[in-house]
């Protein structure tokens, strides 16, 4: 099992942990865990003093542990059913037309 | 193959022999552990979303496998709730993939003994085939000669975990239909709130938001059991006091809460405002209100009628009371200078010539419009800046006051005068222009017949110490749905329309400009009320709704009167109402007089059931306590009831709205199995076929069915409604088809849409604002990037008076928005809840009219006066100002007022609807004891969420009723004995915990004991038990038509309650005992 040092040293190079964990041959998220003391899924309360240590990530720890995330906030189909209302409106497109 | 090594398993031999000399992982790993891999390392995918239980909304990683929902976990990202889940959360697996889901169509035909499954296209064909038939057969075009356009016949009740894009659909399909009797879980839960915030202070929602509460120093919780009913929430207050902040706990049990807290103030149920009071005569007397916050931000200085008289003048009665009506004329609690535009004058006169008679559209839900604007006033107020004359507000409030002393609080409450006291000093030490302090309350304060009126006690008292729109300070309305404040907003509720516009009422709009007219002020924002009605209507009926035809306003059915989910059991009794749809509600266990819920249904036609489980609801006809009783028997109930599996949070995609308004999105994870569908899927599908069976029909009726917008876009294997579109239709577009960014941008000419203004902007720039997840690391506490609130994405209301009159912060500790002078605008953390432009100096030309009218230091935007309410010239039905009054059912009587009861109260004497003596009266010594009910952190409402979860009911498994070691002796219970307590509605039984966590009240000579209940058991599910709502009446809060069940008196006996029909001689005997007749407690 790779320890904890090895990580940092790893860190301080520059390599991120999804790298880490593929030259080490362990998840990335358990790189985390033995770097830092914290797990990366959130599952624990994080102190300050904690979040200062070598190796913590400041934000998105959790995606080394969930990196098939799914969270899509918009959709070309729904702009195009919007326009299509809008369009079959000759009212409503008249009196646009008229304001402006 | 690999040579097995006997020894090989052995730790210490793999430490020793191997290179993790050290033993620190591999080594003590078995090869169970090391083959074993987490669902959540294995899963394909994890899907955004958001706990269906509770307020707070704690976000959720759905991990998803081979098209499996396999985990359930806290989302870390989120600035609410940084990752936990609360043990309802974390059994959401359970509840979504749990083994007591039913995945397919039931029916049971009339009379019939049994259920018989259908198939899902069938059953849908069947509901659609009555209630076109229903509809037809009710149908009622006018009534006392005004026309009304609808059907009494159909009625609808939801519960508060739809999505709004659900409750959207299903307002906007049963109001086509013509339905009117649309009602949600938000009515018997918040509603309360909404009148007396919106009343407060312009708009119904919390003013402050979860994590904000972190900055305050105090925290007075209240009505609430924070800790155990919002655990996930809780942990604001818990970074509070970690910060050195008080926390006070007011409730009649010592709970977790009071635990946590560092003060726990013991007191009688029904008894807050009398609390509240003295606290209000403490700061008034002793002069320790903010007096330059209170000068500019409230209307203490506005002077009001002459004519006006407080109950100090007559005896516990405001000017203006009719006896016959019980209700008030608000004429004389009139601004000098300034009108109520808004449900008063001659409208109200007009309906008492013509309308039902009973009681006037004041009382019909009316305050609750202030859920998005206060009441509509015209003219300039009068004011006496000195705040010295006796007809101005601040000196009106302490005349009202005056009698609220310590030893009266003692008196009423139980609360000892030292103890007050520390509440009193907390509490003023801790607010002002350097510190500011928070109330958190939730159903305690709700769920009474003046329920209203304890939220707006704490309004009063939180304006006058300065502490609304501040960091830290607020009231945080505690809601215990995933989406009640959505509820609200886009209301499935009898009287509103989406975005708080109130529904039409048949004697006084006939035009939709007679109708803005009549409800519009001239000035605020709410003076745009004819644009954003415009664009609902186009957002309804689209290109049928023009100019000519009035934007289809005709197509909307009318009020007249009350016909909220009380009323319509009523009309469910009496033969009116015959059909019936339940979306995720359980009326049979969750409603006030559960006995009476089921009665009701038992008279229908026919019942639609959606839930997740067979709930009480669904199957009192089989096996429901009627049966066992007697009162009712299977094989003579004719009422057909259909029963179709719902779609978990997990299945379905749309937005709950939180308890600080924020609207959060959640993700489809995987599409539901068998026959079960979404709410809005049933509804899309539904309207969908009704549509079909009546095309080309040329009836005037079903003009607005066919004229409807119901063209949504479906998507997967079973046509499920796109959700975005829905919300996309709900944000609004332009003529153009490009989302609208905010309600500023609504026109009342046609050429835009929207389904709810308050929501605009939630899909600003086609993008779902609701789905954004910034994590809470990148941000600071105000999280402006993750999810969406209302209105314009402000986390704290009101804002602007978090600076001076200057626009200067009060403090630096306390800043929040203030005016930059440099760029001639308000910034700061938060979305300025104001003109961005208006400098603090802008005083308004008298002729100005809509935002223009409203000065540089009115920070309540949404007041037509610009200001907070300490005195309530209109809005709120049973008074301008909070006053003690007992509960219905109380075994004490009024030390304050010759009334003991609030005298506005809604009442509905019935043969099932038996109220108690008053207090002092022969008979009432029957039922000496306080009750309340409440929730447990394990259940949730009325059971069908939690009551067949194993994780869940193994946690708490059975009734159980809280009695102090005293009560104990003298009733002669033993704990973990059976108890039986009596009203005269019913009885139950329950399991006995004697504890000292509850404390027998010593107040005026006597000894009051107070009996605690949750209210979660039903006779179905894993864990089976009597409903505490079997006790409670059906006696209502005026304003919002809440039910009364945070408070009722009984008596508790040792010993299981009677069986079948011994047990209905039992209660009948009880009220023969006490004496009760049908005008019993009805006293005014």
């Amino acid at each position: 099992m790779p320890g904890k040092q090895r990580i940092l040293r790893l860190l301080a190079r520059g390599q991120g942990y999804v790298e880490i964990g593929e030259m080490l041959g362990m998840p990335p998220g358990r790189a985390y865990l033995v770097a830092t003391g914290v797990p990366a899924d959130g599952g624990d309360t994080v102190t300050r003093e904690q979040r200062e240590r070598p190796g913590m990530l400041p934000s998105r720890s959790q995606r080394l542990v969930n990196p098939r995330e799914v969270n899509p906030s918009a959709r070309g189909n729904v702009h195009q059913w919007m326009r299509r209302r809008a369009w079959s409106d000759p009212q409503m497109r008249a009196d646009a037309g008229q304001a402006r | 193959m690999s040579r097995r090594v006997p020894f090989r398993p052995w730790p210490v031999l793999r430490q020793l022999t191997g290179p993790d000399r050290l033993g620190r992982g591999a080594a003590v790993k078995s090869r169970r552990s090391e083959e074993t891999t987490a669902r959540t390392a294995s899963a394909d995918r994890v899907v955004k979303s958001v706990c269906p239980y509770c307020a707070v909304g704690c976000a959720q990683n759905v991990y998803v496998r081979g098209e499996k929902v396999v985990q359930i976990e806290g989302d870390p990202d989120s600035p609410v709730s940084r990752g936990r889940l609360c043990p309802k959360g974390a059994a959401s697996l359970q509840l979504t993939t749990g083994p007591g889901r039913h995945h397919r169509v039931l029916y049971r035909p009339p009379y019939g003994r049994d259920w018989q499954e259908i198939g899902l296209d069938e059953a849908m064909e069947m509901v659609a085939d009555r209630i076109i038939a229903t509809r037809r057969a009710t149908w009622e075009w006018e009534r006392d000669g005004r026309r009304t356009a609808r059907t009494m016949g159909i009625a609808a009740l939801g519960g508060a975990t739809l999505d709004n894009e659900e409750n959207y659909l299903i307002k906007k399909l049963l109001t086509a239909l013509g339905v009117v009797q649309i009602e949600n879980q938000a009515r018997v839960c918040h509603s309360s709130t909404v009148v007396g915030l919106g009343s407060s202070f312009g708009r119904g929602g919390a003013t402050t938001f979860m994590q904000d509460l972190q900055h305050s120093d105090c925290i007075v919780i209240e009505g609430s059991n924070f800790a155990e009913a919002h655990p996930v929430g809780f942990q604001w207050v818990m970074e509070a006091k970690a910060r050195g902040a008080v926390v006070i706990h007011v409730d009649p049990r010592y709970t977790r809460t009071s635990a946590l807290a560092d003060l726990h103030v013991p007191i009688r149920v029904g008894t807050d405002v009398a609390f509240l009071g003295g606290i209000i005569h403490h700061v008034l007397e002793n002069e320790l209100y903010f007096r330059e916050y209170v000068l500019n931000y409230t209307n203490a200085a506005t002077l009001i009628t002459e004519e006006y008289r407080d109950t100090e003048d007559l005896d516990g009665l405001f000017s203006g009371f009719n006896a016959d009506t019980r209700h008030y004329d608000f004429e004389t609690w009139q601004y000098q200078g300034m009108r109520v535009v808004a449900a008063a004058g001659d409208r109200d006169e007009d309906y008492e010539r013509h309308g039902e008679g009973r009681r006037s559209i004041r009382a019909a839900g009316r305050g609750e419009t202030h859920g998005s604007g206060g009441a509509a006033l015209e003219g300039t107020p009068h004011s006496d800046p000195t705040l010295r004359d006796p007809h101005c507000v601040l000196q009106i409030l302490k005349r009202h006051y005056a009698r609220y002393t310590p030893e009266m609080v003692e008196r009423v409450c139980g609360v000892p005068p030292e103890l007050f006291a520390q509440v009193c000093r907390h509490l003023t030490e801790n607010s002002g222009p350097e510190r500011t302090a928070a109330f958190a309350y939730a159903v305690g304060w709700t769920q009474h017949t003046d329920g209203s009126q304890f939220v707006r006690a704490a309004s009063i008292l939180q304006l006058l110490l300065g502490n609304i729109g501040r960091p830290g300070g607020g009231i945080q309305a505690l809601r215990g749905h995933a989406s009640i404040q959505g509820s609200s907003d886009i209301p499935t509720l009898f009287n509103l329309l989406p975005g708080y516009i109130p529904m039409p009422h048949a004697h006084e709009h006939e035009r939709l400009d007679d109708f803005v007219r009549a409800d519009a002020p001239g000035k605020g924002y709410w003076a745009g009320m004819r644009a954003y009605t415009v664009s609902l209507l186009k957002a309804w009926w689209g290109r049928a709704a023009t100019p000519g035809n009035d934007f289809c306003f005709g197509h909307l059915p009318r009020l007249t009167g009350s016909h909220s989910t009380y009323d319509t059991v009523m009309a469910q009794l009496d033969g009116t109402c015959k059909g019936y749809l339940l979306f995720g509600e359980n009326p049979a266990v969750g409603s006030a007089n559960a006995r009476m819920q089921r009665l009701a249904m038992a008279n229908l036609d026919w019942l639609v059931v959606r839930d997740f489980t067979l709930i009480e609801s669904a199957t009192w006809w089989k096996d429901g306590p009627e049966i066992e009783t007697g009162e009712l028997a299977t094989q003579a109930i004719g009422t057909e009831v259909f029963f179709f599996p719902a779609a978990a949070h997990t299945e379905k995609s749309g937005s709950f709205t939180n308890t600080n308004r924020m609207l959060q999105w959640h993700h489809q994870a995987v599409e539901p199995s068998g026959d079960a569908r979404s709410d809005l899927w049933f509804m899309y599908h539904l309207g969908r076929i009704i549509r079909r069976r009546l095309a080309g029909s040329t009836d005037p009726m079903d003009a607005p069915i066919l004229d409807l917008t119901w063209d949504y876009p479906t998507e997967g294997r079973v046509a499920e409604p796109v959700a975005e579109a829905v919300l996309a239709e709900i944000n609004g577009w332009d003529a153009e088809g490009r989302p609208l960014s905010a309600y500023t941008a609504l026109k009342d000419d046609g050429s835009t849409v929207c389904g709810c203004w308050i929501y605009c902007g939630v899909y600003a720039d086609g993008v779902n604002q609701a789905a954004r997840r910034k994590p809470v690391e990148e941000q600071d506490w105000i999280a402006a990037e993750w999810a969406w609130a209302w209105p314009a994405n402000r986390r704290v209301l009101y804002n602007r008076a978090s600076a001076d009159p200057e626009g200067r912060p009060w403090s630096e500790r306390k800043r929040l928005v203030w005016w930059d002078r440099a760029t001639g605008r308000w910034t700061g953390h938060d979305v300025p809840d104001f003109d961005a432009a208006k400098e603090p100096g802008y005083r308004p030309p008298p002729d100005a009219t809509g935002v223009d009218a409203l000065s540089g230091i009115d920070p309540f935007i949404m007041q037509s006066d610009g200001k907070g309410w300490l005195f309530a010239p209109a809005g709120v039905v049973d008074g301008p100002l909070p006053t003690h009054f007992e509960p219905q059912d109380s075994p004490v009587p009024n030390p304050l007022y010759r009334h003991q009861r609030n005298p506005a109260r809604m009442i509905y004497p019935h043969e099932h609807n038996r109220y108690h003596p008053t207090a002092g009266e022969p008979g009432a010594a029957i039922f000496p004891y306080c009750v309340t009910t409440y929730r447990l952190t394990e259940h949730f409402t009325a059971g069908g969420m939690s009551r067949g979860i194993p994780y869940l009911t193994e946690l708490q498994p059975e009734l159980f009723c809280e009695v102090s070691p005293e009560l104990a002796a003298e009733r002669g219970l033993e704990h973990g004995g059976w108890a039986t307590i009596v009203t005269a509605r019913n009885a139950i039984e329950a399991r006995v915990l004697v504890t000292e966590r509850m404390t027998p009240l010593r107040l005026d000579g006597r000894v009051v004991h107070q009996i605690g209940l949750p209210f979660h058991w039903g006779s179905n599910g894993l864990s089976r038990g009597d409903a505490a709502n079997e006790l409670s009446s059906i006696s209502l809060d005026p304003n919002s038509h809440i039910q009364e069940v945070k408070a009722l008196s009984a008596d508790i006996r040792p010993g299981r309650r009677p069986r079948g029909p011994a047990l209905t001689e039992f209660v009948r005997d009880y009220r023969l005992r006490a004496g009760i007749t049908g005008s019993t407690g009805t006293e005014v």
